[in-house]
């Protein structure tokens, strides 16, 4: 398992557990204490078959109902899912609180929005300049940002997701408040154009998710973990915490730009209100309400917040207060999420855990 | 690696579906109508979010019009039935309540509010060859794109923004202040009621924009007072505007302020305080409380609903109304068809005068008055 691993991640595994007793911290159990029902249904979730069973489940639901409506609201619930995966990414993984997660979700919508409405460019074509695009703002406002701490870097991070839905708002090439609508489709293949973009998001989410569940077990998932956990302590046993927090800060932009350049093919119409505080707040909501650093959780989460109000509708003016209180309910019984990472996993330490 | 097979085993899965999903109904449209049972309308408009209280208002003037057509025999034999799902002023969720409409068979489509969020669900019924008649949204971007299948029922911000500009012209302004939110509707009549007023030749004082669901508007207010502007244009919607005209008031603004309609509604007053409102002016399309014969139907819809019509009640009654004349004179509900009479109407009344559509698909006859705040309502400004 950790034949990949450098010496020094490896020194810093071996070591740490003393070095944080010795701080007074306390040291997680290697093995987890729990028994019963709980048991059987953690293995069942974190079960290796159960991420190639939701992901046939999502490839195939045109074939089980193929209206109109649920593919929408299964294209709008798969692009919340890439999203909540990515800031899963910083604020899971890594600890870093972003509060304006949003930003890169319009960056990515609107760089390929503009390419394709302005300038013509097929949307596939559109994903090289998505990817740099969310690079680039990730490294303007990750530079100076992640050198400050929880309650400071939230702040920050709340302001940049502002500052880019105004700019949106003010610029000309924007489309200003009007934002910019006929934006094209990857192309129809043959099927119905909604199919076609809903196994066209499918399919990349499918990779996304595979992609980040695998980053956060490699190498760079433990250094992100141990900087969590403690920062301090992670930097002394010589971990670049800089570095590795811009990387997780990086990688999250581009789940983010990329999921807005599928929202902008989806919606064919972007604008500013789509990418306001309240879309941050959501996808924040749902990896707490998953389980932080959980990958399952965070996907079950994820598809929680985006098909709740849609399952509700019929409920009228009442959706969003039963929404509310549901979310409340939640949080009250699973203060630890719907499926929180588990605590067994291996050379995984909890704060304060059992000694 | 457990994960790699599942990477090799979701992506032949892709490869195998995409491979075989010529069959089955993927490659059609949605559904679309039976022809038999009830003929379904469908109705975006928000029922929650910031403009929620529009929502009601839309309903049961569309409601009205259907039992009124029902109570008639309906058209071809068929009777008439409405579906109205939440927009919430915003895009994400008017689309997913667009494809909703679309998957429940409406034939066409008679809702639509928000500009912002309209704009979305305009490619959603076009591909399911749906005709929209939008009762509300306004924005000149909405048949920017030319589909086929749009008509705007309302007066668009370029006939909005004349009538505001030929009666700030007649009132002798000095100087006017133009305050949006910055939404598409709102922006669209500023800066076309901007350039109007240039070339009447008079003086724009100041061009502010405001941000949406704020709660202080003093940065605004204070431009507004700094540039001796005597007369205040706000083309947002009602929550803000209440707030401005109140905020104003309290800075010592004594100039007159001017509302588009998405503030004509009488929670701008109760927001402003009735006594911060008197004498504030709105440009709006003709209701029933200015046209002949109104009262008629005011009281009508009030028997049956027990609530006063409010904005956008006569535009949603007329959408019905156009829809299913479009519907008879098609003979069947096909959305070619039926987009085809929509074009071919030609004086069909409804109440902004004799019905027909330009190229554009929009009015060629706007008909904005100039209502005037008297007491806890609207009324016509004489």
């Amino acid at each position: 398992m950790n034949d990949d691993s450098s010496a020094y991640v490896r020194a810093v595994e071996e070591r740490a557990p003393a070095n944080v007793a010795l701080a007074g911290k306390g040291v997680g159990s290697p093995k987890p204490r729990r028994a019963g029902l709980p048991v059987a249904l953690s293995g069942l979730l974190s079960s290796k078959w159960l991420g190639l069973v939701v992901a046939v489940l999502a490839l195939a639901l045109p074939y089980l109902n193929s209206s109109t409506y649920i593919i929408q609201i299964g294209t709008d619930a798969l692009i919340f899912v890439m999203l909540a995966v990515g800031l899963n990414i910083v604020v899971g993984f890594c600890g870093l609180l972003d509060l304006g997660y949003a930003a890169f979700f319009a960056i990515g919508a609107y760089a390929s929005g503009v390419l394709s409405t302005k300038c013509g460019w097929p949307m596939i074509a559109t994903l090289p300049v998505v990817v740099a695009a969310s690079v680039a703002g990730g490294l303007i406002i990750g530079g100076p940002t992640l050198r400050l701490r929880s309650d400071y870097l939230a702040i920050v991070t709340l302001g940049f997701g502002e500052i880019i839905r105004i700019t949106a708002n003010n610029l000309d090439f924007t489309g200003g408040p009007n934002g910019l609508y006929g934006i094209p489709d990857f192309g129809d293949f043959g099927l119905r154009s909604d199919v076609a973009v809903y196994w066209v998001t499918a399919a990349v989410v499918c990779v996304a998710v595979l992609f980040s569940s695998r980053l956060g077990r490699g190498r760079i998932g433990r250094a992100w973990r141990f900087v969590r956990d403690d920062e301090d302590a992670a930097e002394a046993m010589g971990i670049h915490t800089y570095k590795v927090k811009f990387a997780a800060y990086i990688a999250g932009a581009v789940f983010g730009g990329v999921a807005g350049m599928l929202f902008a093919a989806h919606q064919t119409a972007i604008s500013p209100p789509s990418f306001n505080f309240l879309w941050s707040a959501l996808i924040l909501m749902a990896v707490v309400l998953g389980g932080m650093g959980s990958t399952p959780g965070v996907v079950i989460g994820a598809l929680a917040i985006s098909l709740l109000p849609e399952l509700l509708r019929g409920a009228q003016n009442w959706r969003y207060l039963i929404f509310g209180l549901l979310l409340i309910v939640i949080m009250v019984f699973r203060p630890q999420g719907l499926l929180p990472a588990r605590a067994g996993e291996p050379k995984r330490r909890r704060r304060g855990g059992v000694a | 690696m457990t994960f790699r097979r599942v990477a090799v085993a979701a992506t032949a899965m892709v490869l195998g579906l995409g491979l075989t999903a010529c069959g089955g109904n993927l490659s059609q449209g949605g559904s679309a109508d039976t022809g038999k049972g009830d003929i379904k309308l469908g109705m975006l408009t928000p029922l929650t979010g910031s403009s929620a209280a529009i929502g009601p208002h839309m309903k049961d003037g569309a409601q009205l019009a259907v039992d009124e057509i029902n109570a008639k025999g309906g058209i071809n034999g068929r009777q008439l039935s409405l579906t109205v799902s939440d927009e919430a002023c915003d895009p994400k969720t008017a689309a997913a309540g667009a494809a909703k409409l679309v998957s429940d068979g409406v034939a066409i489509s008679v809702g639509g509010y928000c500009s912002s969020a309209t704009l979305p669900t305009l490619s959603i019924f076009n591909k399911a060859n749906i005709p929209m008649i939008i009762p509300a949204a306004n924005s000149a971007d909405l048949v920017a794109q030319k589909l086929p299948n749009v008509f705007l029922l309302n007066g668009t911000g370029i006939q909005q923004a004349e009538a505001a500009s030929k009666f700030v012209k007649a009132q002798g302004s000095s100087a006017v202040a133009l305050l949006d939110d910055n939404t598409s509707y709102s922006t669209d009549i500023t800066k076309r009621t901007d350039q109007n007023l240039r070339q009447l030749g008079v003086t724009v004082a100041t061009h502010q924009s405001v941000t949406a669901g704020e709660s202080d508007y003093s940065g605004a207010v204070n431009a507004v007072l700094g540039s001796h502007a005597d007369l205040v244009y706000w083309t947002g919607y009602y929550q803000e505007g209440g707030l401005l005209i109140k905020q104003l008031k309290a800075a010592g603004y004594q100039g007159k302020i001017m509302v588009a309609d998405g503030s004509v509604d009488e929670k701008l007053i109760q927001i402003a305080g009735q006594d911060n409102a008197q004498g504030v002016l709105a440009t709006m399309t003709q209701t029933p409380q200015t046209i002949p014969g109104g009262q008629e139907w005011i009281k009508k819809y009030q028997d049956k609903f027990g609530t006063a019509p409010g904005s956008y009640s006569t535009q949603a009654y007329d959408a019905v109304r156009v829809a299913a004349e479009a519907i008879k004179s098609a003979g069947y509900t096909d959305g070619q068809a039926v987009m085809k009479a929509l074009g071919q109407i030609n004086g069909f009344s409804i109440f902004s005068g004799p019905l027909k559509f330009t190229p554009e698909h929009t009015l060629s006859e706007g008909g904005f008055d100039i209502l005037v705040i008297r007491g806890s309502s609207f009324a016509l400004n004489k």
